[in-house]
């Protein structure tokens, strides 16, 4: 029950919370009773912070580590690029060779890499994909090489994410939050309301409150003869546009139909979870009345020409939207000096449907489970995400972190708005759906939505999509 | 005393008998190595593949299902709609490619002015990289921003949606495609051209031929070999067309723009079942194969008429 100890004191404890709280503490449970956790007295005794790491000391002999990640911006690299020189100024024996891929073929290339039989000792994966991780031996838990603090520190939704069966399979790098900005000189200009700026769950729109507001500041936009702004930016996830990225932004519109405290055989409850228990089947999870109703709400955005149906590049930071989905990084970017909007902006909660949805998928470096130096592999990452680079990182990058004391550290996330409400969905975030075939779900669901988008039928798609899905992952099963 | 003739030694003479026996093979070696390696093997493995399952985390082969992966990618409606798409792509290629190509070379035969300008734009669009020839069109059919539906909106015709309607999609790609590959075609047509003897036209317009006769009875028939290999190399291009459809519609909308080379290509890379997809492979293998035999038999009798 330690991870709802640590959410009382932060004085959020919903009924979600405590639910991932309870899965939390089980996997820690699972975990420590079956000894996996590193002792951490072995911590301390290395030659630089290797933060979180608890393993065996380091070999003496010459050691080449091979990282594929994705290419952050030239800042973030340097970043990483000093990390490294650090770590082998104090381990000269180990060298560590980068190779960095587009982010859009992250995953693509890891599976290329473990069917290959020649894998670099770590790669940047997506704790969407753990269960296929566990269920493929494509990584070492890594929880043999941690301290049970570390472990602990890490928000238990988060962490129940990146396990599976027990074991902690990947190390989780940042968190992700969806947030509705806006831009408060166009709502000025053709006198709206603002969304609400609240730092909670509670207060911000609904979906028919979105949808209305966007069409009245479409229409007063073109009123005011601004026929270049558009009420809501184009998705700049993935490749941009509908479609562009189920996981992180479009499932919102599906899954806040969901209610987690419906009975478990109700349509409600397998909306929010969008698949089965055993992570095999998804038809009456993606094609429910709930699920048709969100997909209607989003294709509504397109029929009443509210955005754009392909991807605009910049469109939100340029000015030339009233509002967007981002993640907290837009918050940090625009706070930069010298680096801020041409506008006045803020930022509000997603769209509710039956509740506020967040999903928490995001980058989790993992090792490989056939790595030749799986400690100094582990070590390597952990060093990577000790307090001092993680604070950089986040400093720099401006994603979210993935631990309850780099937020503590972080004095925005009690002081300031589009923090604290960052936070609070962070606390209530969701897994994507578990399923060792979560790959194959979200490459069907990806076009389904932009389908959608297009004009198509959402109680034709979704039930057609359910049932391709069903026969990908009938694979899985062998 | 008779003359003492020396013994006649026997020469060995160069009659590249013996020679051909070891130089000949050796000549095609490189050449059948390649082809082994990069052809049939890899047709060979495709073939076998198609032939088992594997595991969707490190791709190993998991045993023999036989024709099972044939028989579910026949039960996916998808693959249907691809294979539908495939004839589709080679139809619409095939009737926008030759006649324009056709047409543009008879044209640039007669060194018209601007005819070196035209040629070279030709060459231009077939040497660009067919990514970027995509990325450009596919802004300039971007519904809200794009050129063409700019153009339509600023005479007051309604805007098209060229890649998001399913029954625009495919046609927009197939333009974009006939855009960029017209010039091959172009070329054959204009190097057989100007093979046929200047004579053959004098002589008929002597006879009082008008250019359409002369076109008809004369040109055709001369161009016959330049129109098999034209047709031959399009309908492969038209078969194997794969990255305009993934940069423009990434397959849809719905399916709409799917052929069997994307098909495979998602279930390899994207559902991680490369039995299907080597299946599919060799499903559009027999396509190409069936339309190329097809093609060779009506171009053959008619020769023989």
């Amino acid at each position: 029950m330690a991870m709802q100890k640590d959410l009382k004191n932060q004085g959020k404890v919903s009924r979600r919370a405590v639910l991932a709280g309870m899965a939390g503490a089980a996997l820690t449970g699972a975990i420590a009773s079956r000894g996996f956790v590193g002792s951490a007295s072995a911590q301390g005794s290395y030659k630089l912070d290797l933060g979180g790491y608890a393993g065996p000391e380091l070999s003496s002999e010459p050691v080449t580590l091979r990282f594929m990640r994705q290419d952050f911006t030239p800042d973030v690299n340097a970043l990483l690029e000093s990390a490294y020189a650090e770590f082998k100024a104090a381990y000269p024996n180990i060298s560590i060779v980068e190779e960095k891929v587009p982010y859009g073929d992250l995953q693509k290339k890891l599976l290329v890499y473990i069917a290959s039989g020649d894998a670099p000792d770590i790669m940047m994966g997506r704790t969407d994909f753990t269960d296929a991780y566990h269920a493929g031996s494509v990584a070492l838990p890594v929880q043999d090489y941690l301290s049970a603090d570390y472990i602990n520190d890490i928000p238990a939704n988060l962490r129940a994410a990146a396990s599976s069966g027990g074991n902690l399979y990947s190390v989780p790098w940042e968190t992700s939050v969806m947030m509705l900005y806006f831009n408060r000189d166009l709502f000025e200009k053709v006198k709206m309301q603002t969304p609400p700026e609240v730092t909670g769950l509670d207060g911000g729109w609904s979906d028919e409150e979105l949808v209305a507001n966007l069409i009245e500041m479409n229409a007063k936009l073109k009123e005011a003869g601004d026929n270049q702004s558009w009420a809501l930016a184009a998705a700049g996830q993935g490749n941009g546009g509908p479609g562009a990225n189920y996981s992180q932004l479009e499932s919102i519109w599906i899954r806040s139909q969901g209610d987690p405290n419906a009975a478990k055989d109700s349509a409600a409850y397998k909306t929010l979870m969008g698949i089965s228990d055993d992570g095999f089947t998804v038809s009456g999870h993606i094609d429910t009345p709930e699920a048709i109703k969100g997909m209607r709400f989003y294709q509504s955005l397109f029929a009443k020409g509210l955005t754009p149906l392909g991807p605009v590049p910049n469109q939100y930071p340029g000015g030339l939207a009233a509002t967007y989905f981002g993640g907290l990084n837009f918050t940090n970017r625009f706070r930069v000096p010298g680096k801020e909007p041409p506008f006045k902006w803020g930022v509000s909660l997603p769209p509710k449907g039956n509740i506020v949805f967040n999903g928490n998928g995001s980058d989790a470096p993992l090792v490989w489970s056939k790595s030749q130096h799986p400690a100094e592999a582990v070590a390597l990452l952990s060093y990577l995400c000790n307090d001092k680079n993680r604070l950089a990182f986040h400093k720099t990058w401006g994603s979210m972190p993935s631990r309850t004391s780099l937020r503590e550290q972080m004095s925005v996330f009690t002081t300031e708005q589009p923090f604290k409400m960052a936070q609070a969905l962070s606390d209530a975030s969701y897994s994507v759906p578990r399923s060792p075939g979560y790959f194959d779900y979200f490459n069907a669901m990806n076009p389904a939505v932009k389908d959608i988008a297009l004009g198509a039928d959402p109680a034709k798609v979704l039930p057609d999509t359910a049932a391709k899905i069903d026969r990908l992952l009938a694979k899985y099963r062998r | 005393m008779r003359p003492t003739t020396a013994p006649a030694r026997k020469k060995r003479q160069w009659t590249g008998q013996n020679s051909n026996m070891i130089l000949g093979p050796a000549m095609i070696l490189p050449a059948v190595v390649a082809l082994a390696l990069f052809q049939y093997l890899p047709l060979i493995t495709a073939v076998l593949n198609s032939l088992q399952s594997f595991s969707p985390f490190d791709q190993s082969s998991t045993g023999w299902v036989g024709l099972g992966n044939y028989f579910e990618i026949f039960a996916d409606p998808a693959f249907r709609y691809a294979l539908l798409n495939t004839f589709l792509y080679i139809v619409l290629m095939l009737v926008m490619t030759i006649p324009l190509a056709l047409a543009l070379a008879v044209l640039l035969d007669r060194r018209l002015p601007g005819t070196t300008w035209a040629r070279n734009a030709a060459i231009g669009a077939l040497a660009a990289s067919e990514a970027v020839t995509a990325l450009i069109w596919n802004q300039m059919y971007e519904p809200s921003s794009g050129l063409f539906n700019a153009i339509l909106h600023a005479v007051s015709l309604p805007t098209q949606p060229f890649l998001t309607g399913d029954s625009q999609a495919l046609v927009s790609i197939v333009v974009m495609t006939v855009w960029k590959d017209v010039g091959l075609p172009l070329l054959i047509f204009l190097a057989g051209l100007q093979a046929i003897p200047r004579e053959l036209h004098e002589a008929a317009q002597l006879d009082g031929a008008n250019d359409w006769q002369i076109f008809r009875k004369i040109t055709l028939p001369q161009l016959r070999p330049s129109l098999v290999v034209a047709l031959f190399i399009m309908t492969i291009t038209a078969t194997r067309m794969f990255t305009p459809i993934l940069i423009m519609t990434q397959g849809g909308p719905q399916g709409a723009t799917t052929n069997l080379a994307l098909y495979s290509y998602l279930q390899g890379f994207e559902f991680q079942s490369q039995g299907t997809a080597s299946a599919s492979v060799v499903c559009m293998l027999a396509v190409l194969g069936i339309v190329t035999l097809v093609q060779s038999y009506v171009l053959r009798e008619k020769q023989e008429k």
